[in-house]
């Protein structure tokens, strides 16, 4: 086998610190076209996120172009834990009072400076890649192709809490009324068909601290916040690889 | 003999009073200064003021009362101006937590003083027991 010999003191350095500004911008554009989705930070944060957390791969934008994309930024600071959006999603969607679709978390940190405390709000985070849809062996939970919301068909449904399992959210219960698991839609059948704009819970916080809306339009104060590189923009557990809508960010 | 025995008796029993007292007074102490702990919970569940770590920073009682509240608890909460929006007018709590003001605004940190439903469950139950 004959090698060629490479010349080292002529190639060229490749790591991130000499990449040219524009190339650099050209690199995160193309991240942007591949993915519609980037989240904010340095250049690594962009190339992780084209693979692993955000969004999707061309193949799946391909095939799903939502239209709109609903998405919902979280701004995890902003958030009391007044719980008026965990009222207002119960009252909207007939949530029994054993279940829930959204959630506040609590995480205290005592050696934390000054703020101690922290409130985190979850819900479905309507992935891209959804773990529970593939596990169910009914269809009775799909991804609508029209929106990428992950529904439920509670007829479809025979309550093997697979798909409970399934979710790295923990964002399903099984309802004992219908006999069938229930999940937030992003309000969808309660008042996205019916001509809202907003989710219950987005339309109900006093703090802004949940911000609805459609991913697939560039001036959605989704999109400008998501895509901004300014801010750091993460999702929950992404080593799930589940690929969520649903972000977080401070500040 | 016995009468020695009966001093040391009486020596111990008499440090174990004032040992009682002084713990009482201490524990006392600790659970209320000026009006102990007020849980607000208008116009959103629920908000934590501490009497105790505002006066360990040297603030007296005039600081704050009467001018930016009454000395009944609670009483700022049934007026309509007892908002974020009033305390970034500088009202109540506004008129030290403000960026210019001693105290970190008003509009940082939320959850410092928010300690949320969860907190006021919290804190509801430990009344209770």
């Amino acid at each position: 086998m004959i090698l060629k010999k490479i010349n080292i003191e002529g190639l060229k350095r490749e790591d991130p610190e000499i990449i040219p500004s524009l190339e650099r911008r050209d690199f995160l554009k193309l991240g942007l076209l591949i993915t519609g989705v980037f989240a904010g930070g340095s250049i690594l944060s962009a190339t992780s996120i084209v693979g692993k957390a955000f969004a999707s791969g061309r193949e799946f934008s391909e095939k799903y172009p939502y239209k709109p994309h609903y998405s919902m930024v979280v701004h995890q600071d902003r958030c009391i834990d007044c719980e008026l959006c965990m009222t207002a999603c119960v009252k909207t969607n007939n949530v029994p009072s054993y279940g829930y679709r959204t959630q506040v978390l609590e995480r205290e940190d005592r050696k934390a400076v000054e703020r101690t405390r922290e409130f985190i709000p979850v819900l479905c985070n309507q992935c891209n890649n959804p773990p529970c849809v593939l596990g169910c062996p009914t269809k009775a939970t799909y991804k609508s192709p029209a929106n990428g919301i992950v529904m439920m068909e509670s007829k479809k449904c025979i309550g093997c809490k697979t798909c409970m399992a399934a979710c790295p959210y923990n964002a399903r219960y099984f309802n004992e009324e219908t006999r069938a698991v229930d999940k937030c839609d992003f309000c969808f059948n309660s008042r996205l068909s019916k001509g809202e704009k907003l989710t219950a819970c987005a339309a109900a916080c006093p703090a802004k601290a949940r911000i609805f809306g459609d991913l697939s339009d560039a001036g959605s104060e989704v999109f400008r916040t998501v895509h901004n590189l300014e801010k750091t923009v993460w999702v929950l557990r992404p080593e799930a690889g589940a690929k969520p809508n649903v972000f977080y960010t401070k500040g | 003999m016995r009468m020695k025995q009966l001093s040391v008796l009486i020596i111990i029993l008499a440090v174990a009073m004032v040992a009682t007292v002084y713990e009482g007074r201490s524990v006392a102490e600790e659970e209320m200064v000026g009006g102990g702990e007020i849980i607000y919970s208008k116009p959103v569940k629920a908000v934590l003021f501490s009497h105790k770590s505002h006066a360990a920073m040297g603030l007296d009682c005039n600081a704050c009362h009467d001018k930016l509240f009454q000395m009944e608890a609670l009483s700022a909460q049934n007026k309509p101006d007892f908002t974020m929006k009033g305390l970034y007018d500088k009202k109540y709590c506004g008129s030290c937590h403000a960026k210019d003001g001693m105290a970190f605004a008003s509009d940082t940190q939320c959850a410092r003083c928010h300690i949320g439903t969860k907190g006021f469950n919290k804190a509801s139950k430990q009344a209770k027991k």
